[in-house]
């Protein structure tokens, strides 16, 4: 069902990973995305995977819940990496069937492909796993308050991601239990054709609206009651400092980038 | 047999996630034709997940529900069929009202029965007129009713489906005393009427000693106690414990007779209670 869905989930629990300062964690995290693709040969991919799997490790997060969210993503590993597999014609050649040959360059970018994505979605991941939306938002208010002086409202900005991240969870749990009233009076939503099952979402999305609006309104109306008034002289309940763990995992990060450079210009491409 | 039995059922939520919890722990009950069963439990005793198995909205994850005999989750037409037998309404009207106007509400379930115009019309006249709605109402629109008028309309909308069983979840909350008493004498003569069978989730323990003829507690997904409306309130330390309470009237009764009052304190109603002071006042029967 759709609860079923972990990326983007928030766990809660205070390992490493857990407690480093969302700013560096957002940033660390960009860092490690633009390094996984600098990579060309395995040294460094390996070196970057091995990294994502102690990170995972660090998290302490269940390794059932990583598995289940990456099980969305399988087939897309699986398609492009056969397709690099088949028209990738580089290297020499390992096995040449009459109507395709399979390469040692195809091989090799498939299983780079192959890392690539998984680190990715791992990394990613883990950084949606081990913060919670508020504090990611607040996070990103943070990093890009400077856009202030071009007249951006990052406060604002900020604010209406904060409440719709809030309330996702709210909005998909109410689907559900609208979904289970409309059943119960035989609601048919899982046959038919396409009209007609689109016919059968008016009696979902309508309760789902208006519940929906009539939901803004009371917020909007409780925010104004305690003199909610945008970022104009707010102070904040979190400080966010940076600790010795911060700059340490910015000192690794640093020094695996490093790492990186160092293997392509030592070992070259294998591409 | 049982019009509805319910086998040694389990159900979990968020299996195989760190959030896993177990709601429902081998529970097994059977309900008779023409019974009114109260349902009461503390918040998250699984009162809400076992209704939600009687009409097959949830699959259990082990055991059985049992239909007239038949297991409801065996095949979908079947499944399907036991929807519109054993009507379920849910506790917040919001959830479900959707057309424009309070007929075409009411009429959304007998008309996903396949019912012809005039069956449907027919359906719906009755039901409206068991929730006491005027026919007047019936092109008014549902969002512009008030509170208890729109609970009203969603339990209509569920009574027009005729069911054997209807599953009624807090039909009361959040209503104001007059409203409160409008639903629970509008049930009270559905059954009389009708004779089909009621299931009343509810937190309120007035309300289900007035209406129910047995009362089943949940307690941590489990089935706490089940009997007789005396035999159930008789145990009020263990209910106690559980979070719950007896009828406030029994507990005023109980406190008279720690004073020394020789009251029957095994009294549940607001008006058996007028009849039971009444008669130790009779009798003379002051402090001793």
């Amino acid at each position: 069902m759709i609860k079923d869905i972990t990326i983007g989930q928030f766990f809660p629990g205070d390992s490493f990973v857990h407690k480093l300062d969302p700013r560096m964690k957002l940033v660390l995290t960009f860092i490690y995305i633009v390094a996984i693709f600098l990579c060309q040969n395995f040294f460094s991919v390996g070196l970057v995977f091995a990294l994502t799997v102690l990170c995972v490790l660090l998290s302490r997060i269940s390794p059932r819940v990583i598995l289940k969210g990456m099980k969305m993503i399988f087939f897309i590993i699986l398609f492009t990496s056969v397709l690099q597999i088949f028209y990738n014609k580089t290297g020499t050649t390992w096995l040449d069937a009459k109507y395709f040959q399979i390469t040692s360059g195809g091989v090799f970018t498939a299983l780079f492909v192959v890392i690539r994505i998984i680190s990715l979605i791992l990394f990613s991941s883990l950084l949606t796993y081990t913060t919670s939306p508020t504090l990611l938002t607040d996070a990103i208010e943070r990093l890009f308050s400077f856009l202030k002086i071009f007249k951006i409202r990052v406060h604002t900005l900020a604010m209406i991601m904060t409440i719709a991240l809030r309330f996702i969870p709210t909005l998909i749990e109410e689907i559900d239990k609208i979904m289970s009233a409309q059943k119960a009076r035989g609601a048919d939503l899982e046959s038919g054709g396409v009209i007609k099952r689109a016919k059968a979402l008016i009696p979902i999305f309508i309760p789902l609206f208006v519940n929906a609006f009539r939901r803004a309104y009371d917020l909007a109306l409780a925010m104004e009651c305690r003199c909610y008034r945008g970022s104009e002289g707010r102070t904040r309940m979190r400080q966010m400092h940076l600790a010795f763990r911060d700059y340490f995992a910015l000192a690794v990060t640093v020094c695996v980038v490093a790492a990186i450079v160092f293997f392509n210009i030592q070992f070259g491409s294998v591409l | 047999m049982s019009l509805l039995e319910v086998k040694n059922l389990t159900y979990i939520y968020g299996k195989g996630t760190p959030f896993e919890m177990r709601a429902l722990d081998g529970v097994s009950l059977s309900v008779e034709k023409g019974e009114i069963v109260a349902l009461i439990g503390h918040t998250g005793s699984g009162k809400s997940t076992l209704i939600q198995h009687l009409n097959a909205l949830l699959k259990p994850h082990s055991g059985q529900v049992l239909f007239m005999g038949k297991d409801i989750n065996a095949d979908k037409a079947l499944t399907r069929s036991v929807r519109f037998q054993v009507g379920l309404c849910f506790q917040y009207p919001e959830y479900q009202l959707f057309e424009s106007t309070v007929y075409r509400d009411i009429a959304f379930g007998p008309t996903n029965m396949g019912l012809k115009e005039d069956e449907v019309r027919a359906a719906v006249s009755e039901a409206a007129a068991f929730v006491g709605l005027k026919e007047d109402y019936f092109e008014k629109s549902p969002f512009d009713l008030s509170g208890g008028e729109k609970r009203r309309v969603a339990v209509a909308g569920v009574m027009a489906m005729r069911p054997e069983v209807l599953i009624l979840d807090e039909p009361t909350a959040g209503l104001d005393p007059n409203g409160r008493r409008v639903i629970l004498s509008l049930i009270r003569n559905y059954c009389t009427q009708t004779g089909k069978t009621v299931i009343i989730v509810s937190h309120s323990m007035d309300d289900v000693a007035s209406l129910a003829s047995r009362i089943i507690v949940m307690n941590r997904g489990k089935i706490a106690m089940d009997g007789s409306v005396e035999q159930v309130f008789l145990r009020s330390a263990e209910l106690t414990k559980m979070g719950l309470n007896i009828p406030q009237v029994t507990q005023i009764l109980l406190e008279l007779k720690k004073r020394g009052y020789a009251v029957n304190s095994s009294v549940f109603t607001l008006e058996g209670a007028r009849r039971e002071l009444l008669r130790v006042l009779k009798e003379g029967g002051g402090a001793k």
